[in-house]
């Protein structure tokens, strides 16, 4: 930074204190990226926090990183997106908690000046961000059904009972998902049917008891569907402590590596995966282009599908998907 | 009894308190009773079954050692929100040590864990008891009223188990032993030695409400602190250890919720103070302070948890998911309503 | 009065911010001896109560027990040295019983490990206190009964009965007669001739006039935070008394 500063003399070092366009100084100024998400202590953007610093290093901006530390919540997100902007970033990569709630916001970093791009969920209105870029969440839902389907050796013609553990009635990745894995469950596999579904509330203790209740409930249940990390740490446990690994296929969501190690020993049949830093590392790489040279990305809306993990998963695709920690 | 000068009057009248005391343990027993006849009922023949009273004194188990901390915390006047993410940080914690500073090979099991669970069991105590130190510190020096600092060191305890774990949840002594059945002349028996030791831990902290002079304390200082402190007791002494009690059993908690689920994640206290405190309130325990039982307490979170599994196991109707908590929230209000009928009869 | 001082202040000040509560006031008490302390509301009975309690510390001035010098950082360091108050209206635990009430910050523990374990001596501290209080001389109420189940009157008698019994130097009443019936403060009033007898001081702080002309053997009149008259009852009548409460009348030299 400081060669560079030196090197454009002193007509630059005059106009420093000032606060520049984002076109015009370009070229003699280190780029400045926001990054607002929605909870810091979802894993999921502590792994897309890993990406998009790297990404960050990688393109040498300067990264702010911001959001709630623990609320997903729209009425916390906005005042933490109004003092982002204050900042005068280049750009700002923009996980809205609330598709309308977060509009304005988003049009007033437009209008100052600055380029934005929506990750994971996106504004309603999208035409004025230079790239949407959301993971499947509908498709993660289908490739469970998939894996379970695998698992249990699906036959046309037999019935199997099979249940999901989810959050909430709301979260929008639950909904996604579940969605996704009913749709596929009956258009392909019609033999298999969705006998219960429980709330976990956020609590693996509370998704563990589920599954336990579900073990007396069903006791010819064939298939768990874990929608999120919670409910799969739940799952996981009551398995283990029935004895039923290996006896019941259990598809969990997040590639945690406490999951990982889980799938590695078989009490996971699979588990699907996203790739949040891959959004984030996309979502960077965009605008920084777009800021330096113009450029708009090939494709406005881009979707950056799951994975399915399984004991077939080489190892680099294991070290790539699993999540890891900042710390 | 006595020479007292009213002693015709008073056989009735004491009889009628015993009575009282007696109201809300017998009520909540009625209340199971009836609870598992129309859930045998609505789940076709299952409710009563090996398999949901295990779940359901899993849950018992869980949630018992914060409705007891709380049962201390209440009755002194004041309330503990910090319970739920001391179980988080603790939990974390214990699985930070194990993984990352003892490099614990997560496959191991059975008596080989053990040294390791009792490890963990030691650091999540430790944790609970700073917890419990700090919220103690927060009211009697910096004088902060008990829900603004424990909601304080909710929030922050939460944010640490989120720090220290990176989000993600840490595993294991992968030892389900101690989740395991004891198996007497053929039958399983629904209770484990995980289970039988927060059931010892109960009856002793029963004990120790009802029985001794550190109840008593906490009694009187929730009864009229004034009086109290005016009987040459310390409140802020009596104070600490009321909340280094309940950050202890938190942490204990943190302990249960590490070994049941294999896995210190910062999201295993989730809610859990809000359970806690539902528990303790169904189970008798007034929030105004002075008023409570342990026995009532176990009864209520007994109580809380079949509800919980008994909505999951009927069968007859569909209950959803979400009406399920809408019949918690009236249970709950049912409670409070018992109780302030029951004040009111007394007067 | 024969009997030796056994509790003094002199020239205590107490201020509350920019209130002046206590000012400058000087108080002798002897053993045996019954002294009235009357006042107007806001005269600064509740301040020199406190400060004679232990539960205020004064700004200035000396406390002595015993013609020793003491300085109270805590009520319990009065307890220990045998003072003993009632105060006004707030005495007692609601949700404890009598007995528990009465043994509050005085427990007796079982006998062996439990004791050391804290566990306490239910019934012993019943059967104990229903003796004292029975030594007193107040009807009581069973010792196993909740407070919260008793009378006004009860509660009172409890209260008394709990202070008298542990005083063994100074004893503190502070509107001991307060909502009392006739009978039930004709009671107290028995009381606290019996501890008198004991050789117990007896400072007794109230607003009903006759109650303090009966019981009591001097009288000090407070007003405004200072000592406005200190004389033997004898030299009082109701009027006078009255009079000096509120500063119409000014004593000897009318």
């Amino acid at each position: 930074m400081n060669k560079r500063i030196l090197s454009v003399g002193m007509a630059a070092l005059a106009v420093a204190g000032l606060t520049l366009g984002a076109t015009g100084c370009a070229s003699t100024k280190k780029l400045t990226i926001a990054f607002v998400m929605g909870a810091e202590s979802d894993p999921f953007f502590q792994a897309m926090k890993v990406g998009a610093t790297a990404e960050a290093k990688a393109e040498g901006v300067d990264l702010i990183w911001q959001g709630d530390p623990s609320h997903y919540d729209v009425a916390t997100q906005v005042p933490i997106v109004d003092n982002v902007i204050a900042q005068k970033p280049d750009g700002l990569v923009l996980i809205p908690t609330d598709p309308t709630g977060l509009q304005a916001s988003s049009d007033k970093a437009v209008a100052a000046g600055i380029a934005v791009a929506n990750v994971d969920t996106h504004t309603a209105d999208t035409s004025k961000a230079i790239i949407t870029i959301t993971g499947d969440n509908a498709d993660g839902g289908a490739k469970a059904a998939d894996a379970i389907a695998g698992a249990i050796g699906y036959t046309a013609g037999k019935s199997y009972q099979v249940v999901v553990g989810l959050t909430s009635a709301t979260a929008t990745t639950n909904v996604g998902r579940y969605d996704g894995f009913k749709a596929q469950v009956k258009s392909k596999y019609p033999g298999i049917k969705i006998v219960d579904v429980a709330y976990s509330a956020a609590n693996p203790q509370t998704a563990n008891s589920n599954v336990n209740n579900w073990l007396t409930k069903y006791p010819n249940l064939s298939g768990i569907f874990a929608i999120d990390g919670t409910n799969a740490s739940g799952a996981a446990a009551a398995l283990q402590a029935k004895n039923l690994v290996g006896k019941i296929a259990l598809v969990g969501y997040d590639a945690y590596p406490a999951n990982v190690d889980l799938l590695k020993q078989g009490v996971f049949t699979a588990l699907i995966a996203q790739d949040p830093a891959e959004e984030a590392r996309l979502a960077i790489k965009t605008l920084v282009d777009y800021i330096k040279n113009g450029t708009k990305p090939s494709s406005h809306d881009v979707v950056i599908a799951n994975v399915t993990l399984d004991k077939n998963t080489s190892d680099a695709d294991f070290t790539k998907y699993t999540y890891v920690a900042t710390n | 009894m006595g020479n007292s000068i009213q002693e015709g009057q008073e056989l009735s009248f004491l009889d009628k308190v015993k009575a009282s005391f007696r109201n809300q343990s017998t009520l909540l027993v009625v209340t199971l009773v009836i609870l598992a006849v129309i859930f045998q009922i609505a789940s076709e023949g299952i409710f009563l079954s090996v398999g949901t009273l295990g779940t359901v004194l899993n849950d018992w188990g869980s949630y018992i050692l914060l409705a007891v901390a709380q049962t201390f915390v209440v009755i002194t006047g004041g309330i503990d929100l910090s319970v739920g993410s001391t179980v988080s940080l603790s939990s974390v914690v214990a699985g930070w040590v194990l993984v990352k500073g003892m490099g614990l090979d997560t496959s191991i099991s059975g008596d080989a864990a053990l040294p390791y669970v009792l490890i963990a069991t030691l650091v999540c105590l430790l944790v609970g008891l700073a917890v419990g130190a700090l919220n103690a510190f927060l009211i009697n020096v910096l004088k902060i009223v008990p829900f603004i600092a424990t909601l304080a060191t909710m929030g922050a305890m939460a944010g640490m188990a989120i720090i220290i774990s990176g989000g993600m949840p840490l595993q294991g002594p992968n030892d389900f032993n101690l989740g395991i059945a004891y198996n007497v002349f053929g039958v399983e028996l629904p209770i484990s030695s995980t289970i039988l030791t927060v059931l010892i831990i109960t009856v002793i902290a029963g004990l120790y409400l009802h029985k001794t002079r550190f109840g008593l304390y906490t009694y009187s200082l929730g009864s009229n602190p004034f009086a109290t402190r005016a009987a040459g007791i310390s409140p802020a002494r009596h104070i600490t250890k009321v909340y280094m009690l309940s950050g202890g059993l938190a942490g204990l908690a943190g302990a249960y919720a590490y070994i049941r689920l294999g896995a210190g994640s910062p999201s295993n206290g989730a809610g859990m103070e809000l359970y806690a405190i539902a528990a303790t309130v169904i189970g008798g325990v007034s929030l105004m302070g002075g008023v409570g039982r342990i026995v009532g307490v176990a009864l209520g979170t007994l109580v809380l948890f079949t509800v919980q599994s008994g909505l999951l196991m009927v069968k007859v109707v569909e209950v959803s998911p979400s009406l399920k908590q809408v019949i918690v929230a009236i249970l709950i209000a049912a409670a409070v309503a018992v109780q302030t009928l029951q004040k009111n009869g007394r007067k | 009065m024969a009997n030796k001082v056994i509790y003094e202040v002199r020239n205590v000040s107490k201020n509350y911010g920019a209130v002046v509560a206590l000012d400058g006031a000087s108080l002798k008490l002897h053993a045996g001896e019954v002294v009235g302390l009357v006042g107007d509301n806001g005269a600064g009975k509740s301040t020199l109560v406190k400060v004679l309690s232990g539960a205020h510390s004064p700004d200035s001035g000396e406390i002595l027990l015993e013609g020793v010098t003491k300085v109270w950082h805590n009520p319990k360091q009065a307890l220990d040295e045998g003072i003993e108050t009632l105060y006004q209206d707030s005495g007692l635990a609601q949700h404890l019983t009598v007995s528990q009430n009465v043994f509050l910050g005085r427990e007796k523990f079982l006998k062996g490990i439990f004791g050391k374990l804290g566990f306490l001596a239910r019934k012993q501290m019943e059967l104990e206190a229903e003796a004292d209080l029975q030594a007193v001389g107040i009807a009581f109420p069973s010792s196993n009964r909740p407070v919260s189940q008793l009378s006004g009157g009860q509660r009172q008698a409890v209260a008394i009965g709990r202070a008298v019994s542990w005083a063994r130097k100074v004893l503190i009443l502070d509107e001991p007669t307060n909502h009392l019936g006739a009978r039930q403060s004709g009671e107290v009033l028995e009381v606290i001739k019996r501890a008198k007898k004991k050789g117990l001081g007896v400072i007794f702080i109230s607003h009903t006039l006759p109650h303090v002309l009966e019981v009591t053997d001097r009288i000090v009149v407070l007003r405004l935070g200072k000592i406005v008259r200190d004389a033997p009852t004898s030299e009082y009548t109701a009027d006078t008394l009255i009079g000096t409460i509120t500063g119409s009348y000014h004593g000897d030299e009318n």
